[in-house]
């Protein structure tokens, strides 16, 4: 900052700010302007360089920048000559718009974005995106971020641009979205289109929409055709595709090294929403409310028209927000909310960088490398504070004396529970999820079965099929509920590794080897979910295998590897049919619910618990009865001549509580006579003397 | 188990001599003692505590032993107890009431009465009085010897 913008009065105003006031007092905004333009006008724009830091929300009412920096003006609405003019204009950019004062370079390293960009550690395994096709019966699990059990899009043949076209529905944009112009290799079919579609910059108000004027329909459309540039615009109804060809068109229509199209169509903007300084009302929030994030993390196992059972998490119903708890600084670094959390947080460097700006502004006698130091040391303690934000560390406090109660969570009492146990089960175990029955179930989610787009009703066995819970040990060898899936591809077996084919390599070396839906079916099975016979697989092995030398084609579903050998279909486990896993946290049941809260210690002690016996099988497009089929125990390796043994003997605990208390009552009777002799005596004794 | 034939002084009340019942019910309770005692202190001084699995079976299995043994030593012994001294005579009760502490901070952990906190400290108090009722069977097994 330039010491002559150094009081809060004479702080330099970001552009938009500026203009408003130069309605007012025109002469007093130029002289800041000059004196911001000579005291370096990159200042006055730098991204930290304003903010209200009030509790009251801004009212953003602020100009639109394209994706070059210009504002956008519309033309006014009738010409000279009296002609009504459309209100044409560029897409906005959210970089250049809300990156005025919200520093973008730091959002871009948040949790949402990251995957693919940054070195950030993968921390515990997620939910990963799954390449879904039902006519190949393709469900492929896909992470940037590395997790054991996924694929790296790449790893697939899938190109960042591929993964932008397939996920961009429940993407938020940055990370691979957003690649520098000078990394995007001109020579790569795919990425290059990106010259014509623009970056899928992050779209801010796909969280920080306030009043739900964000239309993801809209923006699926936009993605899908290719419109990433535009789709911040068409999703928060600021305007509409200017044209009916899309991005998409002109890319594919681009033959290289023609130079790309530039005559692409501008969005027609809501006049309305304009006001005469073409300024625009963004209503945003810094809290989204529960509904914004349902849209990527909705999880419902209550399929169909039975939803309305579904009570939704106990946290949301006392009125509390997702973000309460999956909160985060401006680096979006969202907290996920597992014990254990701060050893995957590393400090950024952008976020070292802002603080050390700020220690300096405080403190000009420090040196900046001592600053620097500094921040980093106040930023990697305050990581510590994202412990009380887990469930132990919200509702008992964190291990390093943290407060407990944050938000006024009550501190639980687990009456007649065992400490041991929390050192044996996750808190999710007994309270997050479907209560646990004699079968994982199907559930569905937001980034695997597309919720939140209109589409027919999915069924229990639309791809990709996902089952929780299953009862597993998380990283910290307690036991906890999962979600699990299984993969479904056809690949190539190699040294005893299986690449995978994407679905168009299949469907295209295939042909009608593949089974098609009769017209009838369509309509009672939108999603084709028929499994396939074993003839079919054969065939479509054979017709795989025809020609090709580099490795044998195999079929991985439900838990297993199946292969060709004397024309017959065989099937067996294998390492790349193992399926991937990830913790639940939500929907957080009441304690009446918790699992021991109905039954007690029959809950899971007993010869039927769920958490033991229950059965998890593989679902896949196969028939069920070649998948594969587990206790929650065998999936965990526990010992199950313990487990029943252990179970066994919870027959007699009854017994063994009235044998134990009745010794304990006739200890006590004889401690206490004795003591009421030896107190007589002595008082008999005492009596004598005194005599 | 010490002799009982040695004849007492005789202005003192006549002290009756351990039968086979006393015997019996300290046998028991050094029986039901014996796994309880390796499988909790055990696992306590080898680091691996709490127990789980077959151990906490054995332990929690044997306990009942060792609370009915103790019981019957607490009503059968009490009488005879002053034919081995005023020391022995102490520990013996000490070892009542540690035993109490144990049988009843080992039953109450399964009753729906305390919460966290609560079972926590039975869980310590359980593992200190149990170290302490082993230490004190062994030093009044050795106290065990008649007045002369």
């Amino acid at each position: 900052m330039s010491p002559n913008c150094a009081s809060v009065s004479d702080l330099p105003l970001p552009s938009h700010l500026r203009v408003r006031a130069g309605k007012f007092v025109l002469r007093g905004a130029l002289t800041l302007l000059l004196g911001c333009l000579v005291s370096g006008v990159s200042d006055a724009l730098a991204a930290d360089s304003v903010a209200t830091e009030s509790r009251m929300p801004y009212r953003h009412v602020i100009p639109l920048r394209d994706h070059n920096g210009d504002m956008i003006t519309l033309p006014p609405a009738f010409d000279e000559q009296g002609k009504p003019q459309e209100p044409r204009g560029s897409p906005f950019s959210t970089a250049q718009t809300c990156g005025r004062c919200h520093d973008y370079p730091s959002i871009s390293q948040g949790w949402h974005f990251n995957a693919a960009t940054t070195n950030v550690p993968a921390g515990r395994p997620g939910e990963p995106w799954i390449l879904t096709d039902p006519a190949t019966r393709t469900q492929i699990p896909l992470s940037y971020r590395g997790w054991k059990g996924t694929f790296r899009p790449t790893d697939v043949g899938m190109s960042d641009y591929d993964f932008l076209v397939q996920f961009a529905r429940h993407f938020p944009g940055g990370g691979v979205g957003e690649p520098p112009k000078d990394r995007i290799d001109t020579n790569d079919v795919r990425m290059r289109r990106m010259q014509i579609t623009g970056a899928l910059e992050i779209d801010c108000l796909i969280c920080h929409n306030k009043h739900g004027h964000y239309d993801h329909e809209a923006r699926y459309k936009a993605v899908t055709a290719e419109n990433f540039k535009w789709a911040p615009t068409i999703a928060s109804e600021l305007g509409a595709y200017g044209a009916s060809r899309p991005a998409k068109a002109f890319a594919d229509a681009w033959r290289p090294p023609r130079p790309a199209p530039t005559n692409l169509p501008p969005v027609k903007y809501e006049r309305h929403r304009f006001d005469a300084a073409n300024h625009v009302l963004i209503d945003v929030t810094r809290k989204p409310s529960p509904n914004t994030c349902y849209y990527c993390h909705t999880s419902e196992s209550n399929l169909g028209d039975s939803r309305w059972h579904s009570d939704g998490d106990v946290h949301i119903r006392a009125g509390m927000s997702c973000v309460d708890c999956h909160r985060n600084g401006i680096d979006h670094q969202v907290v996920r909310g597992y014990e254990g959390e701060t050893k995957d947080r590393p400090v950024s460097p952008e976020a070292i960088a802002l603080r050390t700006k700020l220690i300096l502004r405080d403190d000009p006698s420090i040196s900046e490398a001592d600053a620097r130091t500094l921040a980093e040391t106040r930023l990697n303690a305050e990581v510590g504070k994202v412990e009380t934000l887990s469930c132990s560390g919200c509702h008992y406090g964190s291990s390093d004396g943290l407060s407990a109660g944050r938000l006024g969570a009550p501190r639980p009492h687990h009456v007649g529970f065992p400490p041991i146990h929390f050192e044996k089960l996750a808190c999710t175990a007994c309270h997050s999820g479907p209560i646990p029955g004699n079968a994982a179930e199907i559930v569905h989610t937001s980034l695997a079965h597309k919720l939140g787009l209109p589409a027919p009703l999915r069924g229990a066995n639309t791809a990709p099929a996902i089952v929780q819970p299953v009862f597993l040990r998380d990283a910290n060898g307690k036991i906890a509920p999962h979600k699990m899936v299984w993969p479904s591809y056809w690949g190539t077996l190699s040294n005893g590794v299986v690449a995978p084919l994407l679905p168009e390599v299949v469907a295209k070396a295939v042909g009608d080897k593949l089974p098609s839906q009769a017209p009838a079916d369509v309509e009672r099975d939108p999603y084709n979910t028929k499994p396939l016979t074993n003839e079919q697989i054969r065939d479509i092995l054979t017709a795989l295998g025809a020609g090709r030398t580099n490795g044998e084609p195999v079929f991985l579903a439900s838990g297993k590897l199946h292969r060709l050998a004397n024309n017959e279909v065989t099937s067996e486990t294998h390492a790349a049919a193992e399926p991937y896993a990830w913790p639940l946290g939500h929907d957080v049941r009441p304690a009446s619910q918790s699992v021991g809260g109905v039954k007690g210690c029959a809950d899971c002690h007993s010869g039927d618990s769920p958490i033991y016996f229950g059965t998890v099988t593989a679902r896949g497009p196969v028939d069920p009865k070649d998948a594969v089929s587990k206790t929650h125990l065998e999936f965990r390796g526990d010992d199950e001549t313990v487990v029943s043994t252990f179970a066994f003997t919870f027959k007699f605990r009854p017994m063994l509580k009235v044998v134990t208390f009745g010794c304990a009552l006739i200890l006590l009777g004889v401690i206490v006579g004795r003591a009421f002799v030896a107190l007589s005596g002595a008082r008999s004794s005492l009596g004598r003397h005194s005599k | 188990m010490a002799s009982t034939s040695i004849p007492q002084a005789s202005s003192a009340p006549e002290i009756p001599a351990l039968g086979i019942g006393p015997r019996l019910a300290y046998l028991l309770m050094l029986a039901g003692m014996l796994p309880v005692a390796i499988t909790g202190i055990g696992t306590f001084v080898l680091g691996q505590a709490p127990m789980t699995h077959w151990v906490l079976m054995a332990h929690v299995g044997a306990s009942p032993v060792f609370a009915v043994g103790l019981t019957l030593v607490a009503l059968t012994w009490p009488s005879r107890e002053a034919r081995y001294g005023s020391f022995s005579w102490f520990l013996f009760w000490l070892l009542l009431f540690a035993g109490w502490i144990v049988v009843l901070s080992g039953v109450l952990p399964m009753t729906p009465l305390l919460g966290t906190e609560g079972q926590h400290f039975l869980y310590l108090t359980h593992r200190y009085a149990g170290m302490a009722v082993a230490i004190l069977t062994v030093l009044h097994l050795l106290s065990l010897r008649p007045r002369r």
